[in-house]
């Protein structure tokens, strides 16, 4: 292997990490979601609130950090309206999801013009820097990569362990498991149903509202009308893909943050290809995964299903 | 007086969405009296303007009657949007194929492909939902993307129209076009095709006995199964016209507006027909109607922001805003719609 070639393996590897941060955290946040039971479409306007919202206390404030909290409290308000519909009112998830996109996507791009006006030059604000790890960042290839990186990168990163741990190594994980698969089951164990999809709501709204600020705070330093451009559903297919498994989610946003940075660099290259194909191509491997995956059943059971204490 | 509720709710709803709106309206800093009288007036302002709320309705008439006749059967279409792609490339595709045949036998010929195209593209995952349990929610949702990106790669290679530089397909012959009804404005055949496709799906569904089986599946699959009503035939069936009318809505939009294949011909008509499908109840008529107040308010938005200055996006937030009122309506107004 020659220096040349390392170099490269490392700039992409740079370059997936960074693509696949926004995916990894609303990847993480729904699938705590979904175990529960919750099946939230909506993550792309829990996106779209916290880079909206963080974009503009940073903005304002010049304050990082305080636009980081904002985006997270902009996911949860969303997430919280998506989960009182589908727990309390008992609606149908899949459409409350797909309401919360139109109604989020209008609403920023409304505040925006509101706030900024029609203008030529985009407002944009300062980013978070990279911090770089001491010795660890200097190990070959993953070095850069995992540990030369914004802090959106360290908060997937984090968020992927302690998922892991929350999902297979604690009571409070068996707990998310059984109101997602039976919840009638766990309400007569002593469960709170409600309580526990409230709080994985929850989590949904903070995670997806950190990976909406990752995108305007960590890749971009600006916010445009649609800035989340369908992450929000990307998202959701590095769910499916890595199976609600925090490590698959990561394994999955990368491949999907790999074809994505391979298709910007071709892009600019002129290659013939249409960069097309790339879109398509973790859409493609969901497919064939969830093909590959019959016969098996992958989904909680009461998946989209409301509970409703007094009926079998 | 349960049904006297029910009204109110409904009233509440409107009076709801239209507080919101003028909220909105103030928040900009118009003047709220202004602001509806373009937004009427951006409607019926003109004869044309008229018509190109029925230009607008047409696609969503056609997915929105599709994704009603999923509902009825249990099968949630999130995927017109990538049908409704799959059926422009099928008519872009016959049209250049076949391009000498003339318009009484191309016309047929492409809203057939239309509906076949669109039809694969949603019995698939119909197929994954019955044979293996996998949600149709999220298949749907994927075959738009891959949909999307198959239009993208068309309109850049095979069906490029080499005279252009940009990425999209040369005009289509002559014969495969759908006459404009009204000249001077741009209604086309199109709205005649959806408004057949309504009767005929009227007829299907609530006149014949496998539409009485479609609909009996969706409202207890397993009642249905038990008294000898196939659920997995039914949901083919279903999945099936559900995504061919969204595909019957592309051939429309490319042989009847834009005349070629481009990426932007659908601006989330397949989304919204979630919508269309949701605020007509699933029923023919109501789709109809439903249709065409979506497609009023997005043309009256239009002239709210021309002459207003009320940015065009707050379409999409009463949308979003009206569906999400339906859905807490129950409990919003439990006292109106419980018998005291």
């Amino acid at each position: 292997m020659d220096s040349g070639f390392i170099a490269l393996v490392t700039m992409y590897l740079v370059a997936s990490v960074r693509m696949a941060t926004p995916l990894i955290l609303a990847g993480l946040g729904e699938a705590v979601s979904e175990k529960a039971g919750i099946l939230n479409i909506g993550v792309e306007a829990i996106m779209l609130s916290g880079a909206f919202f963080s974009f503009i206390v940073a903005f304002f404030t010049g304050n990082l950090f305080l636009g980081l909290l904002t985006g997270i409290v902009g996911g949860v308000l969303v997430s919280m309206i998506h989960a009182v519909l589908s727990i309390h009112c008992k609606a149908n998830q899949t459409i409350a999801g797909l309401a919360l996109n139109f109604m989020v996507m209008g609403l920023t791009s409304f505040l925006f013009l509101i706030v900024f006006g029609q203008t030529t030059t985009i407002p944009s604000c300062t980013m978070f820097g990279d911090i770089k790890i001491p010795l660890l960042s200097s190990i070959p290839i993953i070095g850069p990569a995992l540990f030369n990186q914004n802090v959106f990168v360290y908060l997937a990163l984090i968020g992927i362990i302690l998922t892991a741990i929350f999902f297979y190594k604690t009571e409070w994980g068996i707990n998310l498991h059984a109101v997602g698969e039976h919840p009638q089951a766990a309400n007569s164990a002593g469960l709170n149903v409600f309580a526990i999809r409230y709080f994985a709501c929850f989590i949904n709204g903070v995670l997806g509202g950190l990976g909406g600020a990752s995108i305007t705070l960590g890749q971009l330093g600006f916010f445009m009308e649609n800035v989340t451009s369908g992450r929000g559903y990307i998202a959701l297919v590095a769910v499916i893909l890595g199976r609600r498994n925090p490590i698959g989610i990561f394994a999955a946003a990368m491949v999907i943050g790999f074809s994505q940075a391979l298709q910007y660099n071709l892009q600019t290259l002129g290659f013939p290809i249409p960069t097309q194909v790339f879109t398509m191509f973790p859409y493609l491997v969901a497919v064939i995964v969830l093909f590959l995956s019959i016969g098996k059943s992958i989904d909680p059971s009461a998946l989209g299903i409301p509970f409703e204490r007094n009926k079998r | 007086m349960k049904q006297f509720g029910k009204l109110l709710s409904y009233l509440g709803i409107a009076f709801l969405t239209l507080s919101i709106s003028i909220l909105l309206i103030l928040l900009v800093g118009s003047s709220v009296t202004q602001a509806f009288s373009s937004f009427l007036s951006g409607i019926f302002g003109s004869f044309y303007s008229v018509s190109e709320v029925m230009v607008k309705a047409t696609p969503l008439i056609l997915t929105g009657l599709g994704v009603a006749v999923g509902s009825r059967s249990g099968f949630i279409n999130i995927g017109a949007e990538g049908q409704l792609y799959m059926g422009a490339i099928a008519v872009t595709f016959i049209a250049f194929w076949l391009n000498d045949l003339p318009a009484i036998v191309m016309i047929p010929l492409v809203i057939l492909g239309g509906f076949v195209f669109g039809g694969i593209w949603s019995v698939i995952p119909g197929f994954l939902k019955v044979r293996f349990g996998i949600s149709e929610v999220i298949t749907t949702l994927m075959f738009n993307y891959i949909a999307l990106s198959i239009v993208g790669i068309l309109v850049r290679t095979w069906l490029k129209d080499p005279a252009s530089s940009l990425p999209m397909s040369a005009f289509l012959p002559d014969g495969a076009t759908l006459p404009t009804l009204i000249s001077t404005t741009r209604l086309h055949a199109g709205l005649l095709v959806a408004l057949i496709s309504v009767v005929l799906v009227w007829l299907v569904v609530w006149k014949t006995p496998t539409g009485y089986e479609m609909r009996a599946v969706g409202l207890n699959p397993r009642a249905s199964k038990c008294s000898g009503i196939s659920v997995y035939k039914n949901i083919i069936l279903s999945s099936l016209i559900s995504g061919g009318l969204a595909g019957i809505a592309g051939v429309c939009e490319v042989s009847g507006l834009h005349h070629k294949l481009l990426e932007g011909i659908s601006p989330g008509y397949g989304y919204i027909a979630i919508i269309v499908a949701l605020l007509g109840k699933n029923h023919p008529v109501g789709v109809v109607i439903s249709a065409l107040g979506i497609a009023a308010l997005q043309v009256g938005s239009l002239g709210m922001q021309r002459m207003a200055g009320v940015p065009t996006s707050i379409s999409s937030i009463i949308m979003g805003v009206v569906v999400l009122l339906i859905l807490a309506r129950k409990s919003l107004f439990r006292r109106l719609l419980t018998d005291e």
